[in-house]
């Protein structure tokens, strides 16, 4: 009876050991978790008054960046995206820590991993806020500098600059988050490569009757 | 009352020592003058007779010429007794009453002392040819055996001496004479001579002569081998002269005649130790050679050459004098070309001189007769003045020696030109009869009916120079404009600048004169008191007509002219360097390396740029009180259609402002240019240039803010919101072109700047931002709207600022534009101006004036209309039926609170004027009699009404419009809250507020034109006839207009209430020209006086 009894009730009573040894770790890693919600919460509020007060939002404003998160249906801005990315960084670090406690070391793992590309990705968005600005920046610069020195199509040399910035920023914040690798490096190539082919074939189609005069020159065909 | 009087110019004469520097001298001959006995040569008491006509034309000293007993062989020059006078002219009696009057008419009397030599009649000559030779009597004069001694010595009288030695068959010794023959010098060796002339000057000095014309002076002493003028013994005499005068008389002075170049006449003031005064021979005849040759060389050059002189001296300069226009002092050159020029006729000339008075030498042409006097007046030095060229009398060349300028002076057209009822046959010489100069045509009598006669021209001329002691004292600095036809100079004293510039051309010329000196000056014209345009950076530019001129006080504390735009942006306005156009202010919208850059330009803005700017600004209010801050409390970025501005609220000294701003780049010149009046700073962006100014200048910001009105918009600010609102006659009055409208004149006024926009709209900025409702918006939509009162401006519509704690604000109103003449106040200074003018030329008493009635029908007839729209004014407010407009009826404890209240405003204002101005003690002794008239105000004994009313009614608030007015500006006294001024009230007290600005045109007409004018008394009375039948005009007008709309029982009823109205805002006008324009204090306290006597 007793073996009965006992045999009914020792995984029970395993079970309840074993809850017992886990109830506390369960319980500071909730605790962890709520701390560091609440950090993150805190991080979050800090983050947004901080990059506020250094008026951050008014150079992505500037940079066009919040324009573009607008026009995509975004209601954020950047500075409240890169607040966002601070807050899961620290959320995710308290799961980590959390799940660390009940080692749970698959999910710590792939968790680890999140925690690891969330830094990328805010110094991609850094990246991106002051690329655009500079490229910003250049296309006035050589507007002003263009419309004052009477070059013609002044604007449109701006803006070529500026794309091409963006290009190079958009290249190496993605660079910088490890996301294509190598297609994004052949894709540049291919780019440039095109471009160099589209300016020499508009050269030398336009230029044509220029390029014979000069030949003529050099080596005159024999007069009849 | 006293202070309006003649008090100032009294003063300058009066103050001891330096009277000479500011006087205006008069000459005149005894014989010529006036005859009062009727022998037909003029007299002492004649002359005494003529001194008010001396007066009123405005001179302070008079010169006689030689009266004393003479054979009159040379004018009296030629003395036989030096301590009597000639029986022809009357007795020492005479001289002495002519003395007394002459001083109490503030005229100072200038002799002659004619000591180089005597008349050959004189007891010492005679006494001299009989003494034995070398004896102390014979020493008297100069004699020699023979006349091969001071053989160096040119003669003076060519024409009619061959030396300057005459036998003498008594004496049979030469005897010596500079002039003529029978005038032998007396020998100035002999120290008995200077005894005697000691004790002539010590007879003259005690009968009260203030000065001395010095005859003849460089030739008193005789040396040989010199040519005996200039002497250093001469200058020992005068020394000699000039010490007996200080060491025991004060205020006299010595005048020196001394015909010589500028360098040796200085030697006459000596170290100010010899004559306190000299003529100024060369400039005179250059003043007449730079008019013929109309270049301005001939007076620069002389001018140049003139060394400085002591201090305490001063130049006597003149056009004419009884001698010939003297041609010594030119070159042989000189000389041939101004006796082609005005003596072509050979009997003009005479000696080396041309014997013509001013006019006929000008051909009698008003305007170079007029450029010379101007000239006289305006050089450096006290002008003479020769009887006679004040009329522009002629002169008559056949008369023998010098004659013919010194015939009888032209009183009337009666006989003898009124000069003397003798027989013609009588007189000393005859009077000028030529059909051009004759008397008839030239008087006295006509010219002083005349306003525009030559002789009340000399009255307004010497009037002028009166007000400015720089013409008698100052500097003389000439200008060097490009046109040599102008002559332009400046006269400096101190912080008194006069501009004087001179057209010596027959034609219009233009000049530019170099004022960079005197930036920021205002020019004002001296004779109608016109501003000009103020001195900028440019050359200074004007026209003058043909032989014009004009005189300018470059005044610093004038204001331009009200129409004057700023065409280009001042240099000294201070430079902001943008760097992201409106955000570079704001530190929270630019990029974060930027912030300490915007933070710096707002500290600047708020506290560099913006107190400089606001702080002269009309509009701002607390003029005495120094803009410390102006902190930017809201704002907002205004964009519309590519264009922007900056909408802000600044807090200046705790008070909030309304302040649009604009920026205007270079590339648009026209814009900047359309912006510089209101310029605040220059700015830079990189390498952009522009200015930073009120977007009311603004004309696409003015049409924007209308579009905005029509369509009703809101624009939130910072902190509140902006909303434009427009009334039901938007419509009608904006129309559906506004982008079409010109932005027209800008009106800076002292609380808003009023713009008008294409002769449709006006719209007005209210500076100050008051919380409440405007009652200028509320009045004006009742009447539009409601009242149908048509004779005032309709409402198109408001923008109004309201924030989360307080009542919105009003900060522009847009009204519809009527085409005006003006307001009130400047038409009715511009009348009561004109009709001055008018009065105070005309002094011939003959010529009464007709009742007042008559002579201001036109005016009050304006006035009649204007009473009448007031009063329709208050029955468009008595029919009010809403809750702001309904009529209350008046209580018996309205008037009991109103009566407290004056009598509570009036013991504070007592008190303020004891605090500011303690010598007015006139006041503080009539305090019970003030109170007991605030308690006699009887209350109205019928039924009576309070309504809406204007609450600040006077003629600025009028505009006149084809003989009608428009009652603007509802605002109420822009010194009491809002909510005072919507509350009801009497309409008495419009009509009390109308009373006073009358009273206030008479004082501001007075004080403008008659201070320190002989003539004041004579205008005062006019101006107070004036003043008292406009006031009955309008209240009888009034009175029978509002009959019958229930305002009050009867007009007659409420005489007391307008007493104390009146005397409510005489209380104001006292409490604010304290505060801010101390000097016309005396306005509001001689308007309590009057109504203090006035029986209630």
């Amino acid at each position: 009876m007793s073996d009965t009894l006992s045999f009914l009730i020792e995984p029970a009573r395993a079970f309840l050991v074993h809850v017992g040894q886990m109830l506390p770790r369960v319980l500071i890693a909730i605790a962890v978790v709520v701390v560091g919600w609440m950090v993150a919460k805190i991080v979050r509020f800090a983050t947004l008054k901080g990059l506020r007060a250094v008026n951050f939002h008014v150079l992505t404003q500037r940079a066009g960046m919040d324009g573009f998160l607008h026009d995509g249906g975004v209601r954020a801005d950047t500075t409240e995206i890169l607040a966002l990315l601070l807050y899961w960084l620290v959320v995710l670090a308290a799961l980590v820590m959390g799940f660390n406690l009940l080692d749970l070391s698959y999910i710590t793992d792939l968790l680890m991993r999140v925690v690891l590309f969330v830094p990328k990705v805010l110094v991609a968005v850094l990246i991106l806020a002051f690329g655009a600005y500079f490229a910003r920046f250049v296309d006035n610069a050589i507007t002003v500098y263009c419309r004052n020195a009477h070059i013609q199509d002044a604007e449109l040399l701006g803006r070529v600059a500026r794309y091409a910035i963006v290009t190079f920023v958009v290249l190496i914040a993605l660079d910088q988050m490890n996301i294509g690798g190598d297609i994004v490096r052949e894709t540049f190539l291919i780019i440039v490569a095109g471009i160099v082919f589209a300016l020499a074939l508009a050269f030398g189609l336009g230029g044509k009757d220029w390029a014979a005069e000069f030949l003529e020159r050099w080596w005159p065909r024999r007069r009849r | 009352m006293t202070d309006l009087s003649t008090a100032p110019v009294a003063e300058a004469v009066e103050r001891p020592p330096l009277w000479y520097k500011d006087v205006v001298i008069y000459q005149l001959h005894i014989k010529a003058f006036f005859d009062s006995n009727n022998d037909g040569i003029g007299d002492f008491k004649g002359l005494a007779q003529k001194l008010d006509y001396i007066q009123d034309l405005g001179v302070n000293a008079v010169w006689l010429l030689p009266f004393y007993p003479s054979p009159l062989k040379d004018d009296g020059y030629d003395v036989s007794d030096y301590h009597n006078v000639h029986p022809q002219y009357g007795t020492r009696a005479d001289f002495r009453a002519f003395v007394r009057e002459a001083h109490r008419r503030g005229l100072k009397v200038i002799t002659e002392l004619v000591v180089n030599h005597t008349s050959d009649a004189h007891p010492w000559f005679q006494a001299a040819r009989r003494a034995p030779p070398g004896s102390r009597k014979r020493n008297w004069y100069v004699w020699s055996d023979n006349e091969q001694k001071y053989r160096g010595t040119r003669i003076i009288f060519t024409d009619t001496e061959a030396s300057n030695w005459a036998w003498d068959p008594v004496a049979k010794q030469y005897y010596w004479h500079r002039f003529f023959s029978h005038q032998p010098d007396l020998n100035f060796d002999n120290p008995s001579v200077l005894k005697a002339v000691f004790r002539v000057m010590r007879f003259w000095l005690d009968i009260g002569v203030d000065a001395f014309r010095l005859d003849a002076i460089p030739y008193l002493c005789e040396r040989e081998g010199t040519n005996n003028e200039n002497l250093p013994e001469t200058h020992a005499v005068l020394k000699k002269i000039r010490a007996l005068i200080d060491a025991n008389y004060e205020g006299r002075m010595l005048l020196a005649e001394a015909n010589q170049w500028p360098e040796d006449v200085r030697e006459y003031f000596g170290d100010g130790d010899e004559c306190h005064m000299a003529f100024h021979f060369p400039l005179m005849p250059r003043m007449y050679m730079a008019i013929a040759q109309e270049d301005r060389f001939p007076v620069t050059e002389i001018m140049q050459q003139t060394p400085d002189i002591p201090e305490l001296c001063q130049w006597a300069i003149f056009l004419r004098n009884h001698d010939e226009l003297t041609l010594e002092m030119v070159t042989s050159k000189e000389r041939d070309y101004m006796y082609r020029m005005y003596a072509a006729d050979l009997q003009a000339r005479i000696n080396l001189g041309i014997r013509r008075r001013l006019a006929p030498l000008m051909e009698n042409d008003p305007a170079r007769i007029r450029l010379l006097q101007s000239l006289l007046f305006s050089m450096s030095g006290s002008p003479v003045l020769y009887y006679g060229d004040e009329i522009g009398m002629g002169d008559n060349i056949y008369l023998g020696d010098r004659n013919g300028v010194r015939t009888p002076m032209q009183w009337s057209p009666d006989r003898n030109a009124g000069f003397s009822r003798a027989d013609p046959q009588r007189l000393y010489l005859p009077p000028i009869m030529d059909p051009i100069y004759g008397f008839e045509s030239v008087n006295v009598e006509a010219q002083a009916r005349n306003p525009n006669s030559q002789l009340n021209w000399m009255k307004r001329m010497l009037a002028t120079r009166k007000s400015s002691q720089a013409f008698g004292r100052g500097r003389l600095e000439f200008l060097r404009p490009g046109n040599r036809k102008i002559l332009a100079y400046l006269r400096e004293y101190g912080n008194d600048v006069i501009l004087c510039v001179a057209n010596l051309a027959r034609s219009a010329q233009p000049v530019e004169l170099d004022l960079k000196r005197f930036k920021g000056r205002v020019p004002v014209e001296m004779f109608g008191r016109t501003v000009f345009p103020p001195v900028g950076d440019l050359p200074y530019m004007l026209t003058l007509p043909a032989h014009g001129f004009y005189w300018f006080r470059l005044a610093t504390d004038a204001a331009p002219p009200d129409w004057h735009a700023e065409a280009l942006v001042s240099e000294d306005t201070p430079m902001m360097v943008l760097f992201d156009g409106w955000l570079s202010f704001f530190s929270d919208q630019v990029v974060p390396w930027r912030i300490g850059m915007a933070e710096k330009l707002k500290a600047q803005l708020e506290g560099e740029v913006l107190p400089r700017y606001i702080a002269a600004q009309r509009w701002y209010a607390a003029k005495g009180e120094p803009v410390r801050r102006a902190v930017l409390k809201d704002s907002v970025i205004w964009d519309v259609g590519g264009l922007s501005w900056l909408l802000a609220l600044a807090e200046v000294n705790d008070c909030p402002y309304f302040l649009p701003f604009a920026l205007g780049w270079e590339e648009d010149e026209d814009h900047v240019r359309a912006l510089a009046a209101g310029t605040v700073a220059r700015v830079r962006q990189q390498a952009n240039v522009g200015v930073l100014a009120e977007a009311v200048m603004d004309e696409g910001f003015c049409r924007h803010v209308v579009k905005a009105i029509g369509a009703g918009r809101t624009l939130p600010t910072a902190k509140g919101k902006l909303v434009f609102t427009p009334t039901a006659a938007f419509g009608a009055i904006a129309g559906d072109d506004v982008a079409g409208l010109n932005l027209g004149r800008v009106q800076a006024q002292t609380t808003n700047t009023s713009i008008t926009l294409g002769e449709r709209l006006f719209l007005k900025f209210y500076r100050r931002v008051r919380p409440g409702v405007n009652p200028e918006l509320e009045i004006g939509r009742y009447l539009t709207e409601q009242a149908g009162y048509k004779n005032c401006v309709p409402v198109a519509g408001a923008v109004e600022y309201s924030s989360d704690q307080k009542e919105p604000a009003t900060l522009a109103l847009l009204q519809a534009y009527v085409p005006n003449q003006g307001d009130g106040w400047s038409y009715t200074l511009d009348y009561l101006e004109r009709y001055m003018e008018s009065r105070r030329s005309i002094t011939d008493p003959l010529k009464e004036e007709p009742p007042p009635r008559e002579v201001h029908g036109a005016y009050l007839a304006l006035a009649q209309t204007l009473a009448v729209r007031t009063a329709e004014l208050h029955r468009a407010f008595a029919a009010g039926l809403t809750a702001p407009f309904r009529p209350e009826p008046l209580t018996a404890e309205d008037v009991a609170a109103w009566k407290a209240r004056v009598a509570k405003e009036a013991e504070e204002t007592l008190a303020l004027v004891e605090r500011r101005q303690p010598e007015k003690t006139e006041l503080a002794g009539r305090r019970r009699q003030l109170l007991q008239r605030i308690e006699r105000c009887a209350a109205p004994a019928g039924p009576a009404m309070k309504i809406r009313h204007h609450g600040d009614y006077h003629l600025g608030q009028v505009l006149l419009a084809s003989n009608d007015f428009l009652i603007i500006d509802f605002e109420g006294e822009p010194s009491r809250p809002l909510a005072e001024s919507r509350r009801k009230h009497s309409p008495l007290r419009d009509v009390a507020g109308m009373l006073r600005s009358f009273n206030y045109a008479k004082w501001s007409a007075l004080m403008r034109l008659a201070q320190a004018d002989p003539a004041f008394d004579r205008l005062h009375a006019s101006m107070n006839a004036w003043e008292a039948v406009v006031r009955a005009a309008f209240l009888d007008s009034y009175a029978q207009a509002s009959a019958g709309a229930g305002l009050f029982a009867s007009f007659d009823d409420v005489r007391g209430l307008l007493s104390l109205f009146e005397i409510e805002k005489v209380l104001y006008e006292l409490r604010y020209e304290l505060d801010n324009r101390p000097t016309w204090v005396h306005i509001p306290l001689q308007g309590l006086a009057a109504l203090l006597e006035e029986k209630p």
